[in-house]
């Protein structure tokens, strides 16, 4: 089992654990040949929601090498929180941001590899550097992980989901995030609503208050998929009917936290099951990658 | 119902609310508000502990639009007869949640420059956070720049600070239909932004706390510069327990003084004429400090003074600091102390100059009266 690559774009991967870690501790992450997938799907984890992510090799990095026996993945459990330590201190530097920390020296290559410390499988994260007066510099960082057995990792599925009862461009999450954050302190429970005329509404209601923002002329992305195309002709859904969906607030803030990733996002609700979200890195032509998150409705008895 | 709709009782529509929401701000510290509506404006009145009463005046011509239709007696079987007795004056009364209403105006953190803190306002709050004032009002101000926005920070007391800045401010239609219904509040920040809906429930109003200040008995009266009381204030310590406001005489000068010398060490002996005194106690020591904060009677610092015996009452030090929030956004203030001791402080607003007719407007400002402690002589 061999992994080694360059990491040419830290903060990026940086950005995609700070969101990460604001669900779960340990997540696990799934090197391919092509890509990286990185998977929160903690059955304990506060309100269910779930996090499955594609990031395409290039987009982070370069001279990437791997082999293993099956089928040349590698899937790994590590705390996320350990592995944000590792590359902040890597991109810190880059981003010259963080005095405080004590890292006066310009990062120029990071390398992450699989390696075994003392019967312990580690990734290895090796940042090389020079200080302002030019001396080399060689920082290691090692994150402990668990390297996860082929049959475990055959168990591993993304949630299963009806087909989308509406696909809407959210406005920018970091919008969204100000006013979800004062809902927040309201209540605990959050409608979101959507309907093909690109209105999306986000509610709350509890004794105390009543809120409702409501965004019009939103982008409603066209799905290129035949079945759906042929849903449409048979019965072109009425674009004033609002799909809805309850989700829990604290959750819904969980995934804004994104919006230090995200360029364009979209939702996509399914009725009385879940809301779906899409987050773009990068542009949505050539995005990166996409972090899929997955937030369980909440059945409103009522 | 349609026929209450076709005539609420109030729609006022504003296209800016930072300044209304710094005037209600410095009254945000008790959960139930009383908002009575009248022709010429409105007033939000809180009480706590049926010591302190805090009231915000806000005139009619904060808002762009202010209509007001006094409620209708007849065809309305659920009418009161004591809101029919406030009818013959014109006014009408109900109770909201003034934190909820305020958390509404900053939906698009836009209502202030701290809408991080202002969302973690609870009625026990630290009276350090509040004593502290002006430097928790610096972070508030950076974590603004850093969010991109160029707002002053709310202790800067002057009125373009509220409305200055590029950004463009949140614009706000309240409407009050009547008795039973809800008090709706619509915010939009521009055409491609969203537009947010609030209904926040009305209960009738409970009649309040009276304490009329006779100014027949009036024994002190300072009118001073809010910045002068503020930075005393925030000097006291928060674990300070009581606060006293002691009042002395100007003092003639003696005759004999003549020369420039004598004169000041005149000065210097003499008493000051306005004293502030915190007294509080560490942990079980019991030791007991007194932090004395004396005002010369300069005309820089006290606008006018007015005392003919010396007079000192105590006050608790959690309610004064209530105050401190109003006292942050104001311009000027004046201190008025009655001899049972009823303090009356209000705090001048600075008055909205962004308003096309604001030539000769009226001010809006903030009125608190507190009762003294007893045991205090």
């Amino acid at each position: 089992m061999r992994f080694r690559a360059n990491i040419d774009n830290v903060t990026t991967l940086y950005r995609i654990m700070q969101c990460v870690e604001k669900l779960q501790k340990k997540c696990i992450i799934k090197f391919t040949e092509e890509t990286m997938h990185v998977i929160c799907n903690n059955e304990a984890n506060e309100g269910g929601i779930q996090v499955w992510s594609q990031i395409k090799r290039d987009a982070i990095f370069s001279n990437y090498r791997i082999q293993s026996n099956s089928n040349n993945e590698i899937t790994v459990h590590i705390s996320s929180e350990a592995l944000m330590g590792a590359l902040k201190s890597a991109s810190a530097s880059a981003t010259t941001s963080n005095s405080a920390s004590g890292s006066s020296y310009d990062t120029e290559e990071v390398i992450v590899k699989l390696a075994k410390k003392n019967d312990q499988a580690v990734l290895n994260i090796e940042i090389i550097g020079s200080t302002s007066v030019g001396r080399r510099v060689r920082v290691a960082h090692d994150v402990k992980i668990e390297v996860m057995k082929p049959v475990d990792v055959a168990r591993l599925t993304e949630p299963m989901c009806p087909e989308p009862d509406i696909h809407i461009i959210l406005p920018p999450l970091q919008k969204l995030r100000t006013i979800v954050e004062r809902m927040r302190n309201m209540a605990e429970i959050l409608a979101i609503q959507a309907n093909h005329n690109g209105c999306l509404k986000l509610s709350i209601h509890t004794e105390s208050v009543k809120i409702e923002t409501e965004w019009q002329n939103l982008s409603i992305p066209q799905m290129m998929k035949e079945n759906s195309s042929q849903d449409n002709t048979d019965a072109r859904p009425d674009p004033e009917n609002l799909f809805s969906v309850l989700v829990s607030i604290k959750s819904f803030v969980k995934f804004l936290s994104s919006h230090v990733v995200s360029t364009t996002t979209i939702a996509c609700i399914c009725q009385n099951h879940c809301l779906i979200l899409y987050v773009y890195i990068g542009d949505v032509a050539d995005a990166g990658g996409v972090l899929t998150f997955y937030v369980p409705a909440i059945i409103d008895d009522e | 119902m349609s026929q209450a709709e076709s005539l609420p009782v109030l729609k006022t529509s504003v296209h800016d609310l930072k300044y209304l929401s710094a005037v209600l701000r410095g009254v945000n510290f008790a959960t139930r508000a009383t908002i009575t509506v009248t022709k010429t404006g409105l007033v939000v009145v809180v009480e706590e502990s049926r010591t302190l009463l805090g009231t915000a005046y806000v005139f009619a011509d904060v808002f762009d639009e202010f209509t007001y239709h006094p409620e209708v007696t007849e065809g309305q079987s659920s009418q009161q007869p004591t809101i029919q007795e406030e009818e013959t004056d014109y006014c009408s009364a109900f109770e909201i949640s003034l934190n909820t209403f305020m958390e509404c105006m900053n939906i698009y953190g836009t209502a202030s420059g701290s809408s991080s803190k202002s969302g973690k306002l609870k009625p026990f709050k630290n009276y350090g956070d509040e004593s502290n004032g002006p430097e928790s009002d610096d972070d508030q101000a950076e974590g603004a720049q850093d969010r991109g926005d160029k707002r002053s920070k709310p202790g800067g007391g002057r009125s373009e600070h509220f409305f200055g800045g590029s950004e463009r401010g949140t614009g706000m239609r309240l409407t009050y239909i009547g008795p039973g219904f809800p008090l709706t509040v619509t915010l939009a920040q521009d055409a491609s932004g969203p537009t947010t809906t609030c209904e926040i429930p009305t209960f009738d109003a409970e009649p309040h706390l009276e304490l009329p200040f006779d100014s027949e008995k009036m024994v002190l009266k300072i009118i001073l510069k809010s910045s002068w009381l503020r930075d005393a204030l925030s000097e006291l310590d928060s674990s300070c327990d009581k606060l006293a406001f002691i009042g002395n005489p100007p003092e003639i000068p003696e005759a004999g003084a003549q020369t420039a010398r004598q004169r000041q060490r005149a000065r210097m002996q003499a008493k000051p004429n306005f004293r502030i005194e915190a007294a509080g106690s560490f942990g079980n020591t019991e030791a007991r400090f007194i932090r004395r904060m004396d005002y010369p009677n300069d005309r820089d610092v006290l606008e006018s003074f007015e005392c003919v015996n010396p007079v000192s009452f105590s006050y608790r030090f959690s309610h004064i600091a209530r105050t401190m929030r109003a006292l942050q956004t104001s311009v000027k203030t004046s201190l008025r102390i009655d001899d049972e001791g009823l303090l009356s402080l209000q705090f001048l607003m600075p008055s909205s100059t962004s308003r096309l007719n604001s030539g000769g407007g009226t001010s809006n400002f903030i009125e608190f009266r507190c009762l003294a402690l007893e045991d205090d002589t």
